[in-house]
């Protein structure tokens, strides 16, 4: 049932988009939209939300202000919850990623990403194996040191049941070795713990670990995906983002991508979808954006309507999967 | 020296009597609280142990602390309420008498309605409301000077937060009206 | 010296005009909400905390520290003129303070009280310049064993040192843990205590909560008694301020007491309060003339005024550098950080450079400024006290509410704010402490974490809170304070067996 509604949602959206072609959107908001953040200040996707705020207020492509609003409680669930209960009210975007599929698995939260209307994927995140500046050198030294360990090796992480704990059970399938996963509040805490040596690795987002990079505190020791990342600029001394093997090349066979995804409450307008598509799709042309892009080594990627439906499909199921072989999922 | 010198005096004609009789004593009260506090551990230890309180190998469970918290809010709230039963002092401590428990009610009975009109009407109509009501009502001033006051102050706060730093206040019919 | 060169750094983030113009307005509102009756240090900067969560960090935080200031000298004044002490620490200050208004001395005690706590916040300044840097190295050493031990160190000492009865400081501290944990537990990704309710998920905001428990309360406490005022405005002319200032070399015995004694109780948390009763009763200890005292006495505003600025201001250390609030305030302008996404601790001295020492340097200017407002704006400000209570109360209510909104834009909290209001009105009225509730709140999640993440790191081995020197002795010193009141009497008891031993 509900996928029917959002099919035809999705459709009607793509049919006034490109009814309105030349950008003239027949909708516009008439008070300051609120970009709902749904993790704390600071972390990756409120920078985010503030660089398109930056970008779409520079560049004047809405009348209207935007407002950043943190929803961080309860490791995002609060912003979802607040969503889903703004129904029709179209001054209310959601820069969502992973926590879409994985939250209600884990926490049991009645949530699901379908009662929302997507508007644009717009770009996907990229997670990198660090270890500390003075830990084994490659992906193979690292796996060799984590197993003759008399305690198993510490990995730090944001948040329990996500992402990056996924990551690390599926490190513990792949090579046998045993870790144990440190939950902490934000990236940014898991990338200092790991410069002061209170965890051995953690598999933060290249943007979490910038600073304490380019400081040559912390390692590159490889990326979650099937290829490098294209930017090629030294971002360190020596190396460039481009430089990280990736880690099926090093032998350690785990790719995982997360999506940075727009979405407005349910029951929205047509109308409404369309001027958002439209106004993120502007964004993703600006030079805020791309800038943003390369700084954080993020892929850019603009996905809607049917595309992006399907893509969330296929991106539900696979985390559902993995949720379940982690043993995540609450009974 | 300081010829610059002012007499500031404030009467306050609403006043309580000081010898208005008493409502309840101090100990009254105590127990009251310990008996609430008790009642809170009760629930929130209940649902911890149902959220688990076992020791696992990673450490704790996450029902762990918050469960060994409420048994030790318990313990405290029980020893509380036995040491207001015994204290001679508590018992003969006036928590409020009765003048002042009406002037407690004069500003609390406001902020509650206020509270369910920021709800319903958005918080500045209600802020008004408030303002201009208890300067009328309870402070006996003119009602013109209240009302400008209530309109000023409310004007202010709009200003600041909703123009100036773009902090959303829940707004009720009069702003949608208004186009806000 | 490193110190300097990052100093001036500092100074040069501050010297524009919209810095130096958020300070100016940073100290009037601070000196409006100090003199407010129903109003004061925390209150007011927990309402108009929101007010800053668009600002930069550092401008918010240069605008919040200069509200602290106006508020520790709006309490002055009060004290002074009219007998009220706005904080805790300001009641030593209406020793001697009231006494000489009454005698027609009103703007000597208040250029004395102004000028003390200048000296007194100027002595922990340095301090917290000097040590400032020596921090940073010291930083990365910080694990979660250590940040729980620092967090039991905290807790253990207000058990162990406060003065209310202990059972309720015991119930104040394990309500506020107990509240802090509703929510989503970061470690496990559970939900816990939310009854399935949709406002609880985000768990209770101790901003909120501070809101209510402080500035509602405070309102109805405020109501229920008699708000006659008698008292005396004093305008301050240049003559009495170079009499008291040329006065001043001769109490620098007493001014150098108090502002170690300051620094030395600011750094430990609660201190304040301790701080102005102990500057003040140790300046009539060792003066030739304690009779005089309580009757009027100049040195009477200067020591409790000097250690009470010197330690309110020596508290942020402990909270820049540790996350530890050494004061209500400073647990408010931590709960501040955090919305900025500023993680308090040792490390926040090597990520944010300028955030730190533009603080400290705010500081400076801040006292500066400060000091040339109160001393010019006196009159205005005393008159404020003028305006009827039933004008200025519904207005507190409503910036109340206003805060406790904007926070997190959610109505739930308005109501929250309410029940606390009314939580904080029974507690403060039956004795039980408001100020270990407000720590638990702040630090409650942080301290469960920084255990649980310990014994994950350590498969659950105790022994990881005694493995290294440094968090060892945090953990023993923790221990120590917990029981200080039962070694105390342990060592009464043997000293008065020693004492008839040496007669």
């Amino acid at each position: 049932m509900k996928h029917v509604r959002n099919t035809i949602k999705a459709t009607a959206a793509l049919a006034a988009m490109l009814a309105s072609a030349p950008a003239i959107a027949a909708w516009e908001p008439t008070k300051p939209v609120e970009i709902v953040v749904a993790a704390g200040a600071g972390g990756a996707s409120d920078q985010m939300a503030r660089m398109m705020q930056a970008a779409i207020q520079k560049n004047n492509l809405m009348k209207q202000p935007m407002v950043v609003s943190l929803k961080g409680g309860a490791s995002g669930a609060e912003a979802l919850m607040y969503m889903k209960s703004s129904d029709g009210d179209a001054n209310k975007v959601l820069i969502a990623y992973s926590l879409i599929y994985m939250l209600p698995l884990s926490a049991k939260i009645p949530f699901n990403w379908r009662e929302l209307t997507p508007v644009s994927v717009v770009a996907m995140d990229q997670f990198v194996l660090w270890d500390n500046a003075a830990g084994p050198k490659t992906v193979k030294e690292f796996i060799a040191a984590a197993k003759a360990a008399a305690s198993p090796f510490k990995m730090g992480g944001t948040g329990s049941k996500r992402e990056d704990h996924v990551l690390t059970v599926f490190m513990e399938q792949k090579t046998g070795a045993k870790f144990s996963y440190l939950p902490y509040k934000s990236g940014g805490e898991a990338a200092t713990q790991l410069v002061g040596n209170h965890t051995e690795a953690n598999v933060n987002n290249p943007s979490e670990n910038l600073e304490v990079w380019r400081a040559g505190q912390v390692r590159a020791l490889c990326v979650f995906d099937k290829e490098r990342i294209s930017y090629k600029t030294k971002v360190t001394e020596t190396q460039s983002w481009n430089d990280i093997p990736t880690c099926k090349e090093e032998g350690l066979d785990v790719q995982y991508l997360m999506l940075r995804a727009m979405f407005l409450p349910g029951k929205v307008t047509a109308e409404q979808v369309a001027f958002y598509v439209d106004l993120f799709q502007k964004v993703t042309q600006t030079t805020e954006y791309k800038e943003y892009m390369e700084k954080q080594a993020l892929k850019p990627v603009f996905l809607t309507g049917k595309d992006m439906l399907k893509f969330l499909e296929e991106d539900d199921k696979l985390n559902a999967s993995l949720m379940n072989q982690a043993g995540f999922v609450a009974k | 020296m300081s010829n610059t010198e002012i007499e500031i005096v404030v009467e306050d004609p609403t006043a309580p009597e000081a010898d208005s009789p008493v409502v309840t004593s101090v100990r009254v009260v105590d127990v009251t609280v310990s008996l609430l506090l008790l009642v809170l551990a009760a629930v929130l230890g209940f649902d911890n142990w149902r959220t688990g309180i076992a020791w696992d190998s990673t450490g704790p469970q996450a029902g762990y602390f918050p469960f060994y918290l409420s048994i030790i809010l318990a313990g405290a709230s029980l020893y509380g309420l036995v040491a207001a039963f015994r204290s001679r002092k508590e018992a003969r401590e006036t928590f409020v008498t009765r003048a002042q428990l009406r002037r407690v009610m004069q500003v609390f009975v406001p902020t509650l309605l206020f509270c369910l009109a920021v709800q319903f009407l958005g918080l500045y109509v209600a802020s008004f409301g408030l303002i201009a009501a208890f300067m009328r009502l309870v402070g006996r001033i003119a009602l013109w000077k209240s009302l400008l006051t209530a309109f000023l102050f409310t004007a202010i706060m709009f200003l600041t937060f909703d123009v100036a730093f773009d902090v959303i206040m829940p707004k009720g019919p009069l702003e949608r009206a208004m186009g806000r | 010296m490193e110190a300097l060169g990052l100093l001036m750094h500092g100074f040069a983030v501050l010297l524009t005009w919209k810095t130096l113009t958020l300070m100016m307005v940073g100290l009037v509102l601070g000196i409006f909400v100090g003199v407010l009756p129903g109003l004061g240090g925390p209150n007011g900067v927990a309402i108009l905390l929101p007010l800053t969560f668009t600002m930069d960090p550092t401008s918010a935080i240069v605008m919040l520290s200069c509200i602290y200031w106006g508020a520790l000298f709006g309490g002055a004044i009060t004290s002074i003129l009219f007998n009220i002490p706005g904080e805790a620490w300001s009641v030593a200050t209406t020793f001697d303070g009231y006494p000489m208004a009454q005698q027609g001395r009103a703007a000597e005690a208040l250029t004395a009280a102004f000028t003390s706590s200048f000296i007194g916040s100027l002595a922990a300044v340095l301090l917290i310049t000097f040590l400032a840097p020596m921090i940073s190295s010291f930083a990365l050493k910080f694990g979660p064993p250590e940040f729980f031990s620092v967090y039991l160190l905290t807790f253990c000492s207000f058990v162990g040192l406060g003065r209310e009865a202990k059972h309720k400081t015991v119930i104040s501290m394990s309500l506020g843990l107990l509240l802090a944990g509703i929510g989503m537990d970061t470690v496990s990704g559970q939900l816990r205590m939310t009854f399935g309710s949709n406002d609880l998920l985000r768990g209770v905001n101790f901003l909120v909560a501070v809101i209510g428990l402080f500035g509602i309360s405070e309102i109805l406490l405020t109501m229920e008694e008699r708000l006659a005022l008698r008292g005396h405005a004093a305008g301050i002319s240049l003559k009495v301020v170079l009499k008291v200032w040329r006065e001043l070399p001769r109490y620098w015995v007493t001014l150098l007491r108090s502002s170690f004694i300051g620094c030395w109780l600011g750094i430990t948390p609660g201190g304040a309060i301790a701080a102005s009763f102990m500057g003040y009763n140790l300046a009539k200890r060792f003066s030739k003339d304690p009779e005089s005292f309580g009757k009027g006495r100049i040195e009477g505003v200067f020591a409790p005024e000097t250690a009470a600025h010197a330690s309110g201001t020596a508290a942020l250390l402990p909270m820049l550098a540790l996350g530890i609030p050494g004061s209500g305030t400073a647990a408010i302008l931590l709960g501040g950080l955090m919305v900025w996404g500023l993680n308090p601790g040792p490390l926040l001295f090597v990520e944010h450079k300028d955030f730190v020492w533009g603080l400290i340097a705010s500081m400076y200017l801040g006292n500066v400024v400060g000091l040339v407002l109160v001393l010019t704006t006196v009159p205005i400000f005393a008159s404020i006290l003028r305006v009827p209570f039933a004008a200025v109360a519904p207005m507190i209510v409503v910036s109340c509410a206003i805060g406790a909104y904007a926070i997190q834009n959610a109505m739930f909290d308005i109501w929250l704010m309410l029940g606390f209001g009314v939580v904080g009105y029974v507690f403060k009225k039956i004795g039980i402490p408001l100020a270990p509730f407000t720590l638990a709140l702040v630090l409650g999640n942080r301290a469960e974490d920084a255990f649980r993440l310990s014994m994950i790191g350590a498969g659950g081995d105790m022994k990881v809170f005694w493995s290294n020197g440094l968090v060892g002795s945090i953990t023993t010193l923790a221990i120590v304070l917990l029981f200080w009141p039962v070694i105390e009497r342990v060592f009464a008891g043997a000293g008065r067996l020693m004492r008839p031993a040496k007669a």
